[in-house]
């Protein structure tokens, strides 16, 4: 019992996707004052039209009925791009931002959005992986895979250092031990002077068995980007992750997760160790987190405790929040706007986080809950979308 | 009606034959790069007003031949979007050359873009010497100077006056530690003798357990690299211990609030060596100041503007000398040699760093900061500590 192809959902579908796509590509493309100001104007109307002719609800119902066709778009999307932009480094290294910036907040939706901890030391996390792939990458002869994995597993590692007061709080109090978490880290980067001190060190590019991803390619006329390899490597990376997360969100796990986040002591009476769930969740996001910052340090090839301030790890949550708590989708759209918008908005200089902040807080006034919210957990999706 | 109609044409064909040379000029752009946003970003605004003076000067001058365009963008003080943004900048191949960096970090981690695409820039206010000595990368150019020039004079300064032996102390940041490095490093090339090096933490309160060592030892100075919240802590405990060598301070201490704080009388005779203009004593200083206050901005121009103001007029005068290639700018660049700008002469050595030393030494002479040639220091009328 398959939707037609030419049926009216699938046609809205492949034009959300198409017109999606191409408001993407304007925004990396964007460079001048009237450029981003009439793609300001041109959103908005897309936005207003659609909302007019009720074309969102059928739009959505149909993309998360076809989770698959939705990834499978979104994937093409990013290649499309990647093709597109393929001689511009600057839109390329905004879209690998992007992507890895996307990866790092799946890892924070498992810790806010399922299991209910509020991480706000996810800069510092981040940074902990950059800090030991500059570290091994620089200091020993390590293949690069093995140090992007180290990243993340010393950020998993050292976050066990925080599980016992963030299991003995809850709420407001885990949130202020993880913003303890991040002063306490960035005070101690800027003393440590084997680390770099307050200046920082640099990394050298990521090499994946013999593949300079920090090489630009030539053949002929044709010229291609170093950024492009990095734009394939996030999302491997991303997709992977996302991937993950959604399996765990689907499982067992997943189910006990939300429990614990919505009522600890109906959780335990029903059997679920708390303490478990927390700790997998808090372990498991900052393992993300740190792979996301170590393979974002090799790109940028510089580390410094400036990068990883707590206003970053603020950035970090506020994309959870733009996006939609706990929906893995949401922080596609939310990741993009939270840090190309910024970007775009250079040519105001001093002002543009006073504008960038009204922007935002436009959206959440208009969509509270966050750009996609997350549905309710349906645990037959198949069965529903073929009824529906 | 209609001769109102003839005279509006002739108005705007005459605004239009005027306008025609303006026109016809080629628009070149530079940028401007700097912390707008977060905690540096007073200096950073009075660098981006500095460097938008020297373009709007430019293109107020008939005889200039091409206009003039500005692109600012904003490191926040960053790496990682001081990264971004350079690749910005760099790959937009119409931006000829850059004003670039108050923060060592941001440029440490952008020097690779620049030379990658070989975009000239003029680094207006970071510190750091490894920004220019590290590595050899011709598109990396300084007009102000590192730790080491001021550090360089001080040494060469006092000894001359006559000191003999020194104990340091200095805070354990950067700033710190590289003014230690140096002012050790020139002062025993000069021939002074160093009895003691002591790091103190940026928030200690106490320094009784150094200062009696420092007595112990009994120099004739007591030099200090760190900024002054804890200058004036130790320069009052000196005085409860008895210590009665000169005080002698970097950059960091060179505040009002120093003064305020100590008082007049245990202020005084207290050295500050900086690196930095005097503006007022330099020829074309006031003809700057007099720009800038002409042109309206809201923020002062800070203590690094002048520095983005010679960076821009450099770049600018390239430009106009070869035409905006950046190739031809960078070699025009390297060949700085005796340039006439604001902040007084500039000459790059062979990476790109101005050798011209502008230090000035700054002496507290009845509770204000005087240069020392104007001070009776200088003149001789008083004399400092123990000489």
């Amino acid at each position: 019992m398959r939707v037609p192809l030419t049926s009216r959902p699938v046609l809205l579908f492949v034009v959300a996707a198409l017109v999606t796509w191409a408001l993407a590509w304007a925004l990396l493309g964007a460079e001048t004052q009237l450029e981003v100001l009439a793609l300001f104007c041109v959103t908005v109307a897309v936005a207003v039209v659609a909302a007019k002719m009720k074309l969102d609800a059928p739009v959505a119902a149909a993309a998360s009925s076809h989770p698959r066709a939705l990834g499978i778009a979104c994937v093409v999307g990013v290649l499309a791009l990647a093709v597109v932009f393929h001689e511009d480094h600057f839109p390329l290294l905004l879209l690998c931002s992007v992507l890895l910036y996307i990866t790092a907040c799946l890892g924070l939706n498992i810790q806010f959005g399922y299991v209910g901890i509020v991480n706000f030391a996810g800069a510092a996390f981040f940074g902990i992986g950059s800090y030991t792939a500059a570290m091994l990458a620089g200091h020993t002869g390590l293949p690069h895979v093995l140090v992007l994995l180290l990243g993340g597993a010393m950020a998993s590692l050292i976050s066990c250092v925080l599980l016992l007061p963030v299991l003995r709080t809850r709420g407001h109090y885990a949130a202020l031990v993880t913003i303890a978490f991040a002063t306490l880290f960035r005070s101690f980067l800027e003393v440590n002077d084997a680390l770099g001190g307050p200046q920082g060190m640099r990394i050298p590019a990521l090499n994946l068995f013999g593949w300079d991803l920090g090489a630009d390619h030539e053949w002929g006329e044709l010229f291609i980007s170093f950024y492009d390899n990095y734009v394939l490597f996030a999302l491997a990376l991303a997709v992977l992750a996302f991937v993950l997360v959604r399996r765990l969100e689907r499982s067992w796990m997943g189910v006990a997760m939300d429990a614990v986040r919505t009522d600890e002591i109906s959780a335990k009476v029903y059997g679920i160790s708390i303490a478990r769930q927390k700790i997998v969740a808090f372990m498991f996001g900052n393992l993300l987190v740190g792979i996301a910052g170590a393979t974002y340090g090799m790109m940028t090839g510089y580390v410094a405790p400036n990068n990883f301030t707590f206003a970053d790890s603020l950035i970090l949550v506020s994309m959870l929040l733009l996006g939609g708590l706990g929906n893995p989708w949401g922080i596609v759209p939310a990741a993009a706007l939270i840090l190309i918008l910024p970007e775009k908005l250079q040519f105001i200089q001093e002002y543009r986080f006073l504008l960038y902040g009204v922007v935002i807080i436009l959206i959440l006034l208009f969509r509270s809950q966050g750009l996609l919210p997350r549905g309710i957990r349906r645990y037959f999706p198949n069965r529903e979308a073929a009824r529906g | 009606m209609k001769h109102r109609f003839t005279g509006y044409l002739a108005t705007s064909l005459l605004a239009l034959t005027v306008a025609l040379p303006v026109q016809a000029k080629d628009t070149v752009k530079i940028a401007y790069v700097g912390p707008l946003s977060g905690g540096n970003s007073a200096l950073g605004i009075g660098g981006r007003n500095a460097t938008d003076l020297a373009v709007k000067l430019a293109n107020e001058n008939p005889t200039s031949k091409y206009s003039y365009e500005l692109v600012v963008v904003d490191d926040e003080c960053k790496p990682n979007i001081g990264v971004q943004v350079v690749t910005k900048i760099a790959t937009d191949r119409s931006i000829i050359g850059s004003v670039s960096n108050y923060c060592s970090a941001v440029a440490m981690a952008t020097l690779d873009i620049y030379k990658k695409f070989n975009l000239p820039m003029i680094v207006w206010g970071a510190v750091l010497p490894d920004i220019t000595y590290a590595q050899k990368i011709s598109e990396i150019h300084r007009v102000n100077g590192t730790m080491i020039q001021p550090n360089m004079v001080a040494a060469e300064f006092m000894v001359k006056q006559g000191y003999k032996t020194w104990a340091i102390l200095h805070d354990t940041t950067d700033y710190g530690k590289g003014h230690n490095r140096y002012f050790s490093e020139y002062l025993q090339k000069n021939g002074g003798k160093i009895l003691g090096t002591f790091g103190v933490t940026a928030d200690q309160q106490d320094f009784t357990a150094e200062l009696t060592k420092v007595k112990e030892l009994n120099p004739d100075v007591v030099y200090f690299g760190g900024l002054t919240p804890i200058g004036i802590r130790i320069r009052a405990q000196m005085e409860k211990l008895g210590i009665k060598a000169q005080f002698q301070g970097t950059s960091g201490i060179k505040s009002d609030s120093y003064i305020e704080s100590l008082g007049k009388e245990l202020a005084e005779g207290t050295l500050s060596l900086t690196e930095g203009v005097a503006l007022e004593r330099l020829p074309r200083g006031a003809a700057f100041s007099e720009a800038y206050a002409k042109h309206g901005y809201d923020q002062p121009f800070e203590a690094y503007g002048p520095f983005a103001f010679a960076a821009a007029n450099l770049i600018i005068d390239a430009i106009e000398k070869v035409g905006p290639n950046r190739r031809k700018v960078n070699e025009e660049l390297g060949k700085t040699k005796d340039a006439d700008t604001v902040i007084g002469k500039v000459s790059f050595d062979d990476h790109g760093q101005n050798i011209i030393p502008l230090v000035t030494k700054y002496v507290v002479q009845d509770g204000k900061w005087v240069v020392w040639e104007d001070s009776e220091y200088g003149a001789g009328k008083r004399k400092l500590k123990g000489l």
